[in-house]
């Protein structure tokens, strides 16, 4: 095995980069109010709801509860996947691949069986988020700056659901795997 | 108008830091949820605790909007076990699902569909599920204020034990 944390590490360093998010966090509640990303999906939708079904748009409390796309929380996503995007392609040093390594090595090369995975995962983090009202950002992050406790209640969970099912999950191959 | 762009700019910058310290690699999660590498958990959790204080200053200064959600015992618990599966499986978040996708990560193109699926039926489910698992448990808008009787106290908890927290990662994951 190769001395995994000798390798070259191409991130930022966790503390200034914490210090540079809560910068952002800060502003986002100093111009806008508490930051939120979960509630960008809400907001995709219904845009494209409005268009093919405004009745059903109209009749529904969740869609009546966030604004279309022509606001701050559907901006913000854009934004998110904009800066994704520069950032990507400003790095030369950080991997940009469809299939983390680390799922390869527990489950083949097959590409199908990861977009399947993610799309799952991707639905149960949104359903998550929507009944709580808010996700990693909008509920944990934003919810324990503001003190609040739902925030930090949700936080202690989804950080021990989250622990134990990487676990069950890629247990077995867990101690072969390098930083990249 | 003036809050689009905000909001535009605002993104771009998150996703750009986020990127960098490598919160949209899945491989990167993956290895954090597994306790093989401390920096992103330590990231979060400090960066919580810079802007509590960071917040508590602007409130004081009379700036800013706040909106503490509700806790709700059963759904907010119930929510976080559903998107704590999710997030352990796939390595991604709402927010980094974003940035990933913007990035071209493939798979996190299809976590953004399933988002959307997700996002869709509770939509639809809203007005059934609410009244069962939200409602009946819900506490209100409850602050670590409530609990102790001052705002200052209350951020200054909160920043204690979010330090001994990102302490404690230090020490726990091997890495």
């Amino acid at each position: 095995m190769e001395p995994t944390n000798k390798q070259h590490n191409p991130y930022w360093h966790w503390i200034p980069a914490a210090f540079a998010l809560s910068g952002i966090i800060v502003f986002i509640f100093a111009t806008y109010g508490p930051p939120a990303s979960s509630s960008g999906f809400v907001s995709t939708l219904k845009g494209f709801f409005e268009w093919v079904a405004p009745d059903y748009v109209a009749a529904k409390a969740h869609y009546k509860a966030i604004p279309g796309p022509g606001s701050w929380l559907f901006a913000f996503a854009l934004g998110m996947a904009i800066g994704g995007f520069i950032a990507g392609r400003t790095s030369r040093d950080i991997p940009v691949r469809d299939m983390p390594p680390i799922w390869k090595r527990r489950f083949g090369d097959s590409r199908t069986k990861r977009y399947a995975a993610t799309f799952l995962g991707g639905f149960l983090i949104l359903f998550g988020s929507r009944l709580a009202g808010g996700c990693t950002l909008g509920l944990f992050i934003s919810g324990s700056t503001q003190l609040a406790i739902s925030g930090l209640y949700f936080g202690v969970v989804i950080f021990a659901a989250a622990m134990l099912t990487a676990r069950l999950i890629f247990g077995k191959v867990a101690d072969q795997e390098g930083i990249q | 108008m003036t809050l689009i762009w905000l909001g535009l700019f605002s993104g771009i910058a998150f996703g750009f830091v986020v990127q960098r310290v490598g919160a949209t690699d899945a491989h990167r999660m993956a290895r954090a949820h597994l306790m093989l590498d401390a920096d992103i958990p330590r990231f979060m959790l400090l960066a919580v605790a810079l802007s509590a204080v960071g917040l508590f200053g602007l409130q004081s200064a009379g700036v800013g909007r706040v909106l503490p959600l509700p806790t709700s015992i059963v759904a907010t618990g119930l929510a976080a076990v559903i998107f704590g599966i999710g997030w352990g499986l796939t390595g991604y978040c709402p927010g980094t699902t974003w940035a990933a996708a913007g990035e071209g990560r493939m798979d996190a193109v299809f976590a953004l569909l399933g988002g959307l699926a997700g996002a869709a039926l509770f939509a639809q489910l809203h007005e059934t599920l609410v009244p069962i698992l939200y409602d009946p448990t819900n506490v209100g808008q409850i602050t670590l204020t409530d609990l102790f009787g001052n705002q200052a106290v209350a951020v200054a908890m909160l920043v204690i034990v979010f330090g001994m927290c990102t302490w404690g990662i230090g020490r726990l994951w091997r890495s």
